[in-house]
């Protein structure tokens, strides 16, 4: 497949996260990939170990991505879900199976540079083996005008011994409303790292994403840290849950929001739940503005108070999770 | 002179209490500056008045700076006419790497990467290493403070006030800080240095001593420190270390005409 066979808007709107577009393209780079204009697949590549297979459906497609048991890749397996359209409903509904003592690394992007009220929705199923090492990085982009009615959700189980890390961002441009939903099952000393980022700029954004973990296995561990702004008439609303429910699990998790403003609501509720007498869950919230000495350093480069608070955004919202 | 405090009157935030009092001296232009004093006597309330930080707004007196009256300018505003400071204790900011930082203060940002890499190496700090680092828990004290010292020259301002950036380092590191200030001023760029330590303040050429929020004296370097000395009743101090080993030495007869002048035989 040439670049030219797939919507150049969509293409560029990847380059503002520094995402080579070469490297998603079928034909280009040396992953996996699964590309989809709006409804139609565009395109599937699969390398040794990965098989990945997907069925148009009248608004979406069902896809099925599975990595063979052994396989461990450097390249990461893209997953390109554009839309270059204002308007239109796109339903996805993926199963992501890792078999057991696989290494791999999923990228997806979803990226609708024109959307005006367009709806993507999905519903995925995540299945990660035994002795699993799995990162999945979702990154979206909802274009300028109005943004999209964004709507996934995600069930992942994590097999023992195995690492599972999240990443979802969502910082540039105009999300418009969106929903997420993120479930995740820890099972016997496999760890989680949840790593949630949003930034609603606008009245025209409203954000809620709710990121639970649920630790069901013996010594299993998870954090989930969730960084969001809102600016000028934007909502955030972020819930962050872990539940420790079996010997010697340890969870955290971490809110920290950011209001700019007058009229932009962050809202913070991270719930723990402990149903194991040798469990430990802990976790933090913070709310409002940046320390004045952080902005007096920043002022003190010559940034104005305003220039200094957008450093401090993009800092906050490019920090990793480290467990 | 580039920098000109005129009775210069500090007041605590509440306003109740005057932290630095009618202060007036002057700060010459391509020389390394130290301000001592003991602990509490105004120095950082001065530095941070200087750089225009909230909360430190004078109650009287001017701030001058290569004539231009800034005492009510704002911090983004004295900064962009040339002044800078580097925090005792800098923040950490986790996500903000250190080419970012040491970039943000930069006027000219052509030839960017070049740039950085030759302000990393002044301040000592190995570009391969730190280029991409973040400003986060993981950089050691020293290493936080080079990275401060760095944005801050990156700058090329005029004027790099720098709030004790002798707190929390061992010697070695010290050493090689002061050279680092040598490196500064041969920049043309003109260092005001808050310090309570005699060992720090001898790369200066001029000093200023504060004592309980009042001017004391302005002068070449060892003349205040020796004046600090006989402020604090450190005779025996000052005669064993300070200047007998430094680049600079009184003679004892020298030393106690200072001391008597203080009311101290």
């Amino acid at each position: 497949m040439n670049s030219g066979d797939y919507p150049e808007d969509i293409l560029q709107s990847l380059e503002d996260y520094n995402i080579d577009i070469r490297d998603f393209l079928p034909g280009h780079g040396k992953g996996a990939k699964l590309l989809l204009d709006f409804n139609k697949i565009s395109g599937i590549e699969q390398v040794e170990g990965i098989v990945i297979k997907g069925r148009e459906i009248p608004n979406g497609i069902v896809a099925d991505v599975v990595i063979k048991e052994g396989t461990k890749l450097e390249e990461p397996i893209h997953l390109c879900f554009g839309i270059n359209k204002e308007t239109g409903v796109q339903e996805i509904f993926p199963r992501i199976i890792a078999e057991d003592n696989t290494d791999v690394k999923i990228q997806a992007h979803c990226s609708f540079p024109n959307a005006n009220g367009l709806i993507h929705k999905m519903f995925g199923h995540y299945y990660i083996g035994k002795n699993c090492n799995f990162t999945y990085s979702e990154t979206h982009y909802h274009g300028e005008k109005s943004g999209a009615l964004v709507a996934p959700v995600s069930y992942i189980y994590v097999g023992e011994n195995s690492v599972f890390e999240n990443n979802f961002n969502l910082t540039k441009g105009t999300p418009g409303k969106v929903k997420i939903l993120i479930d995740i099952y820890a099972m016997k000393n496999s760890v989680i790292r949840s790593n949630v980022k949003a930034f609603g700029k606008s009245n025209k954004d409203s954000i809620r994403i709710r990121d639970s973990v649920f630790l069901e296995g013996e010594n299993a561990r998870s954090v989930i840290k969730m960084k969001a702004a809102a600016k000028d008439g934007g909502e955030v609303l972020m819930y962050g849950i872990t539940e420790g429910n079996a010997p010697y699990c340890n969870g955290h998790v971490e809110c920290s929001e950011i209001v700019l403003g007058h009229g932009s609501i962050c809202r913070a509720r991270p719930f723990i739940r402990a149903t194991d007498p040798t469990s430990s869950i802990s976790h933090e919230a913070s709310l409002g503005r940046f320390p004045q000495k952080w902005l007096d350093e920043l002022m003190a480069k010559g940034l104005s108070e305003e220039e200094a608070t957008d450093v401090l955004i993009e800092a906050m919202l490019q920090e990793e999770v480290i467990l | 002179m580039l920098l000109e405090l005129k009775n210069l009157t500090i007041p605590t935030l509440d306003q109740k209490r005057v932290i630095v009092n009618e202060v007036t001296f002057g700060i010459k232009e391509g020389s390394i500056h130290a301000i001592v004093g003991p602990n509490g006597s105004g120095k950082s309330t001065l530095a941070y008045a200087i750089m225009g930080l909230g909360g430190y707004k004078a109650l009287k007196g001017k701030i001058f700076f290569d004539g231009i009256d800034i005492t009510n300018l704002s911090i983004t505003e004295r900064a962009r006419l040339g002044i800078t400071l580097a925090w005792q204790e800098p923040a950490r900011i986790d996500g903000l790497s250190v080419h970012r930082y040491i970039s943000l203060g930069m006027k000219d940002k052509s030839k960017l990467r070049e740039k950085i890499v030759e302000t990393l190496k002044i301040v000592n700090l190995e570009p391969e290493r730190y280029y991409d680092r973040t400003i986060d828990e993981s950089l050691s004290g020293g290493e936080r403070k080079r990275v401060e010292l760095a944005a801050a020259i990156a700058m090329e301002p005029r004027l790099i006030i720098l709030d004790e950036p002798d707190s929390g380092l061992d010697f070695i590191v010290l050493e090689d800080f002061m050279n680092i200030f040598e490196k500064i001023k041969k920049l043309n760029m003109t260092i005001l240095l808050i310090t309570h330590r005699e060992d720090i303040g001898m790369v200066a050429d001029y000093g200023t001593l504060i004592w309980r929020g009042d001017h004391i004296v302005t002068d070449v370097f060892p003349k205040v420190m020796l004046r600090y000395c006989a402020k604090a009743g450190l005779k025996e101090f000052c005669k064993r270390t300070l200047f007998k080993n430094g680049a600079v030495c009184f003679d004892d007869d020298y030393i106690d005409r200072i001391f008597k002048e203080e009311g101290l035989s």
